[in-house]
């Protein structure tokens, strides 16, 4: 318990320290959200002075980070130049249609990675094995951008996807069954990139900590006492396997909102990571902050869920804690 | 057969060190090509040739337009279809024969030796100004008419320094933090820790674009473009901090240390003598690791639009030619650069696994895995602004 | 009483309950004009193609639009949408480039210049059904000219250093006071759209103006008089407008317009998405594609055709920084600007371009070389005799020679280096944006143009907003490579850009006085045109501006694309004009050949 306290504390530290952080480095960054217009010929220095102004970015920064900081305590997360609305609803859009993408790869890349991890360190160095190895080397090889990209031209081509967004324009008009198709077509392509983008680290995890276990020496004592090969693998190896595993799976999460930029920005997915970078470039401040907040809560939480899991799952951090 | 005892016999055999050799060996030749990129080259890569945007490759031939085979392979020269912008037709009128050790436009070998020889090319052997031998596009052209294969072979010089530049910096300061943090323990591990996790959670991008902007003008594109890799390296000295401590941690404990301490090893000795040398295999391997981490995350620096500048080609610049649709779909030889790409990529990967195959094979597997597992996602989604 | 008068009574009686009923049973038959909005609608018949009703059409939008409020839109997405939800009084015909009348059915400019007499049309609604009358307009007016709400409409409606004054004569009759002649005369009031009292009024009054009518707002609460309401927005996704039944204008056969029952905006937000949604046949109009994907889209006609508009009104230009640099300067920023000053340098660079190259790989022939800010698509406006820029590298040579510029010729590699007049190589950077591809194009050619004069350049590419911190704010840099596009043809539009007090002057901007003789001389001649009626006088000072532009060469002009778009062949009437916005100007006349196929897949 203590244990967890410690460990909560620690986030809440980090995200304050990452608010501060990225509130001193917009402020590095030169450039403003109005500068658009000062290019403008139809709009004098005036009015965009003026606007500038309204939007409070000549405060001085400190006060503009307390400013912030209570309104967060108020739920309110600042107000978005570029939208024009207030950012808590907009980033709750946007998170959910990327934990709906990021959430079915994650899931479909475990309930694949997993079995075959399992397989493969079961059959280590014959032929299915080799196969998979050479499979993983290969996804690890090409970067996801390549792989987004050839999944969009083939789209393109065979047209037997849609070649991006979320839903068709026609989608409000759709019967429950037919909204769920249409849904499900548009995701295929996005999930596709970033399941096999993650597969092959769970792959190689998986493979290197079942057959890591698979060579101890209780195991073998196991295997001379006759219990056949399947219990072993599955009741004994991964059971005692699982510490890095969870590791993994809470990185898996913490990842969640953040992974999946590239493949978002070039399947036109309505997601978290095209507002992101969007905001970025146009300097709306409010949103990157929430944005870069809202990440890091996702890490620390994934981090944190690992810990608990480990906590729960592992008798030896249990009395390890418990010996202190 | 027992999985077992399988298992133990894959162990350290000859055969792993003579894997680890024979990977080393294939990296450092396609390291050695991209060196000698102006012998291997045929052009400099930021000639231009105005009239032959968006060339397709040259079509190698050995029986000419009257079937007659030639021992020496030719070439046609291409020219614009009448009325097109991109259809390129054959010039059945102008064979260009393939010539070896030609000579061609100047380079500096390694950096500094003049030189003019080439590996091929299309064999006049006294270029004049105003009579330019006709050109070799093996790969094709971009959309200025500069040779693909010249740009590919200059841009690995480029991409490959950016990725061993920031694999170095990565690794020599998280060697340092993680060396100090596992040694020294305490407090002061606890806050270098903490700051670890800060520094893996930050948006690094929002950084990035500040650096970019704020440089004096004075300083040249490239040498920024440097000066960003450092920062990224910097950045990312948090992983294999981590990584080195736990090393560390461990093998502080170890008998043989603890003995060398009991007979008055000062710490110093003791870092240099017994813990660095443990650290070693695991930091090759990183370093395997990494320099590809490094190499993509200069390439997603380039599709955002912060890489190398113009006429510099780099890897990345390549590849970011293909985000346009219209290249995708109409110019297919633009990917070539992406598949002679891969060889890199493989070959750090198997120099990656021959190395920890080498040392513990599983144990090491597992938390090199980790550290693995971790990097995909580190540096170019770290720069991609997780 | 005697026997007639016993006959006539009843008969008078009779005759004056006749005559009363008849006189009350054909008013109520005749149609009176009545000056209230329950009666006749002064409605204006539109020539051109006659279509049918009904259809959807889909549009994809680079991003979504920041408010319909036409008080506070400055970006272009917002401009689009509203273009097509509101009206105007005179509206710029996109295709003629004239005005002509719209809310206002005619209007009247005094002798003096001083005074705009506009007559509204009788008996129009807005969209939720409010009669429409000249109080709308006061108040309107009113709203933009109100400096605590900083709407950027209100710097175009401050002539002569004071704001227009509007009062109205009667319920449809306005007239507007300016504080000296205009030459821009009634073009001035394109796009500034009449707002609903009724609605606005109020939020007013109590200081919520500047919050209202973003496209998350209830469509009941938006209207306006344009040829479509919104009906639906879904964010992050697209946004739906639907027909307006009230619309004031008709075809030539008096059917009301627009033909089309809905209009869809999906949020696309790359270009290249857009294209693949057209191709794909999500979209049914495409809107200034580049030219590669033009291509690729013309390669492969389906069931959609492609077509070139022609040169729009966007100009590329290199420019150089002509700042003072203040005392804190150093001593590398001083001697290059030095050189900068020159105008034969700048000549001589501008003739050491290829222009032709530019239009040749930037825009695969589709773009006209410039060598003024005036392009072809601005057919009153373009002086003619300015000489075509063509490349001539000797005359480049001989310029600089003659400025007292040298070579010096490095033996081992063969190249030379070019020295100004103090013996230093002339080397400099050129920012660009690094997220317009066609700009760092023509960068990179420029820079290979330039490197055979013996000028060495670095290209920097920054992301935009850092650019625009540099250029405009801090002035940091040395030369750049931007692009502006004239909002209108009328050269009035691009004022600030050529008056040395102009913000967007962007070599020198904000100067308090002029610094060159050329430029205190561009300024006397746009002050001038701006105070004089007539398009020949106007004319004749624009065209000696074009003139001094091109002799001192602060801005070296590249090129202009064209504007390339494309529409489904389904859709009917599309004429797409070299004006924003491009496609949509004529939106109430589009429609679809088989309307019964395309409301059917509603």
């Amino acid at each position: 318990m203590r244990y967890l306290l410690r460990r909560a504390s620690h986030a809440l530290f980090l995200l304050f320290g990452v608010s501060v952080l990225t509130f001193l480095f917009s402020a590095l960054t030169p450039g403003n959200y109005f500068d658009e217009m000062r290019l403008n010929p139809q709009i004098s220095q005036e009015t965009v002075a003026a606007l500038r102004a309204q939007s409070q970015l000549d405060h001085p920064l400190p006060l503009r980070y307390i400013h912030w900081l209570g309104g967060v305590a108020h739920g309110n997360l600042g107000f978005s130049f570029a939208y024009n609305s207030p950012v808590g609803p907009l980033l709750r859009t946007r998170a959910c249609n990327t934990l709906l993408l990021a959430g079915t790869a994650t899931v479909l890349a475990w309930l694949i990675g997993l079995p075959l991890g399992i397989w493969s360190a079961s059959r280590m160095n014959r032929a299915p094995d080799k196969l998979v190895s050479a499979g993983t080397a290969t996804l690890l090889v090409l970067p996801d951008l390549v792989l987004a990209l050839g999944l969009l031209i083939l789209a393109v081509r065979t047209g037997w996807f849609p070649t991006g967004g979320l839903t068709s324009t026609n989608y409000n008009g759709f019967s429950t069954l037919q909204k769920f198709r249409d849904l499900t077509a548009h995701m295929t392509l996005p999930v596709l990139a970033l399941t096999l983008s993650a597969l092959p680290n769970i792959v190689r995890h998986v493979r290197a900590a079942i057959a890591d276990e698979l060579q101890s020496p209780f195991l073998r004592a196991a295997e001379a006492h006759g219990i056949p090969q399947r219990k072993l693998l599955y009741n004994y190896a991964v059971r005692a396997a699982a510490n890095p595993l969870i590791s993994l799976l809470g990185f898996s999460i913490g990842t969640l909102l953040s992974g999946s930029l590239l493949v978002e920005v070039i399947m036109s997915w309505p997601g978290l990571g095209p507002l992101f970078l969007e905001s970025i470039l146009a300097r709306d401040f409010y949103v990157v902050i929430a944005g870069v907040l809202l990440s890091m809560l996702f890490l620390v939480a994934g981090n944190l869920f690992a810990d608990i899991l480990l906590y729960l799952a592992d008798p030896r951090i249990r009395t390890a804690e418990r010996s202190q | 057969m027992s999985t077992l005892r399988k298992l133990n016999s894959v162990f350290l055999t000859p055969r792993t060190d003579h894997q680890l050799s024979r990977w080393l060996l294939f990296v450092l030749a396609l390291h050695f090509g991209i060196l000698a990129a102006g012998f291997f080259a045929p052009y400099d890569p930021a000639d231009q040739d105005r009239d032959r945007p968006y060339l397709p490759p040259m079509r190698m031939h050995f029986l000419d337009a009257q079937h007659h085979f030639h021992a020496r392979p030719f070439f046609y020269a291409l020219r614009l279809a009448p009325g097109s912008f991109d259809q390129y037709e054959e010039d059945v009128s102008a064979p260009i024969p393939l010539r070896f050790f030609t000579a061609g436009a100047r380079y500096h070998l390694l950096g500094f030796i003049p030189a003019r020889r080439h590996l091929f090319g299309s064999g006049a052997s006294h270029p004049t100004p105003n009579n330019p031998p006709p050109r070799l596009y093996l790969l094709g052209t971009d959309a200025f008419g500069r040779d693909l294969l010249s740009r590919f072979l200059f841009g690995g010089q480029i991409s490959l320094l950016a990725g061993l530049l920031g694999a170095a910096v990565t690794l020599s300061l998280g060697t340092l933090v993680g060396l100090t943090a596992g040694f020294v323990g305490g407090w002061r591990d606890d806050m270098l820790m903490r700051l670890a996790e800060l520094f893996l959670a930050l948006p690094w991008l929002y950084l990035l674009f500040a650096l970019r902007a704020f440089l004096p003008l004075s300083v040249s594109p490239v040498q920024a473009f440097f000066l960003v890799v450092v920062v990224i390296g910097v950045v990312g000295w948090a992983r294999p901090a981590r990584l080195v401590r736990s090393i560390v941690l461990s093998v502080k404990e170890r008998d043989f240390v603890r003995a060398a301490r009991g007979f008055g090893a000062s710490d110093f000795y003791l870092l240099h003598r017994h813990l660095l040398p443990e650290t070693a295999t695991v930091l090759f391997t990183q370093a395997a690791i990494l320099i590809p981490q490094f190499v993509l995350a200069e390439m997603t620096l380039s599709f955002l639009g912060l890489g190398v500048p113009e006429p510099a080609s780099s890897w990345g610049n390549l590849l970011a030619a293909l985000q346009q649709y219209s290249v995708l779909v109409s110019y297919w030889w633009m990917y070539i650069p992406a598949l002679l790409m891969l060889p890199f990529f493989v070959g750090y990967l198997g120099l990656a696994s021959a190395l920890q195959h080498r040392s513990r094979p599983f144990k090491m597997e597992a938390g090199v895995s980790q550290a693995n597992s971790e990097l995909p996602v580190a540096v170019s989604k770290e720069v991609a602004g997780a | 009483m005697c026997q007639i008068c016993r006959f006539l009574w009843p008969c008078c009686v009779g005759a004056l309950v006749l005559s009363i009923g008849v006189t009350y049973v054909t008013s109520a038959q005749t149609p009176q004009p009545v000056s209230t909005s329950a009666g006749r609608e002064e409605l204006l018949a539109l020539p051109g193609e006659l279509g049918h009703p009904g259809g959807r059409l889909v549009v994809s939008l680079r991003a979504e639009p920041k408010t319909l409020n036409p008080l506070l839109s400055a970006d272009a997405p917002s401009r689009e949408v509203i273009a097509a939800m509101q009206s105007d009084l005179v509206h710029i015909n996109r295709a003629t480039q004239l005005t002509e009348p719209a809310l206002a059915k005619s209007w009247r400019i005094s002798p003096d210049g001083l005074q705009y007499t506009l007559t509204l049309r009788q008996g129009l609604r807005f969209s939720d059904g409010h009669p429409l009358d000249a109080d709308d307009v006061l108040f309107t007016f009113r709203l933009y000219l109100d400096g605590n709400l900083h709407s950027p409409q209100r710097d175009l409606l401050i002539i002569g250093g004071k704001p227009i004054a509007v009062r109205k004569l009667d319920s449809q009759t306005v007239v507007f006071t300016l504080a000296r002649k205009y030459g821009v005369e009634e073009r001035l009031f394109d796009g500034l759209a009449i707002l609903p009292r009724h609605l606005l009024e109020k939020p007013y009054q109590e200081g919520r103006l500047a919050q209202l009518w973003n496209p998350a707002t209830p469509a009941s609460e938006i209207a306006g008089l344009g040829p479509f309401r919104l009906k639906e927005y879904v964010p992050g996704q697209k946004l739906t407008l639907e027909r307006n039944p009230y619309y004031w204008k008709t075809d030539a056969q008096g059917t009301r317009l627009p033909y089309l029952n809905e209009l869809l905006f999906l949020f696309v937000p790359s270009a290249d998405a857009q294209v693949l949604k057209f191709q794909s046949g999500e979209t049914d109009l495409i809107s200034r594609v580049n030219a590669d994907n033009f291509s690729v889209l013309s390669r492969q006609q389906r069931d959609y055709t492609m077509s070139d508009a022609g040169p729009g009104l966007e100009y590329n230009f290199l420019f150089f920084n002509l700042n003072d640099l203040g005392p804190k300067a150093s001593a590398d920023a001083l001697r290059k600007q030095r050189v900068f000053a020159k105008p034969e340098f700048r000549r001589a660079i501008s003739f050491a371009i290829d222009r032709d190259a530019i239009v040749r790989l930037v825009y695969q022939g589709r773009g006209t070389p410039l060598a003024g800010p005036v392009t072809p698509g601005n057919r009153r406006w373009l002086d003619e005799k300015i000489p075509h820029a063509l490349r001539d590298l000797p005359q480049a040579r001989l310029m600089l020679q003659q400025a007292g510029f040298s070579w010096q010729n490095d033996a081992s590699t063969g190249d030379s280096t070019l020295l100004d007049p103090d013996h230093s190589p002339v080397s400099f950077s050129i920012l660009t944006s690094s997220s317009s591809a066609e700009r760092n194009k023509m960068a990179t050619l420029v820079q290979d143009d330039l490197k055979q004069l013996g000028v060495k350049i670095q290209i920097v590419p920054l992301e935009f907003r850092s650019l625009i911190d540099r250029v405009t704010q801090t002035k940091e840099y040395e030369a750049c490579i931007l692009g502006l596009a004239s909002f209108d043809a009328d050269p009035n539009s691009d004022i600030n850009v050529w008056l040395s007090s102009g913000a967007q002057h962007l070599w020198n901007p904000a100067q308090s006085k002029p610094a060159t003789a050329w430029e205190a001389e561009i300024d006397r001649l746009m002050e001038q045109q701006l105070v004089t009626p007539g398009y020949e006088q106007r004319k004749r000072l624009y065209d000696r501006v074009q003139e001094i532009l091109a002799e001192n060469q602060p801005m070296i002009f590249l090129a202009s694309p064209h504007i390339l778009v494309g529409a489904k062949n389904s859709l009917a009437n599309f004429h797409p004009a070299v004006l924003e916005p491009y496609v949509l100007w004529n939106v109430d006349q589009l429609y679809f050949r088989n309307a019964a196929q395309q409301s059917a897949s509603k």
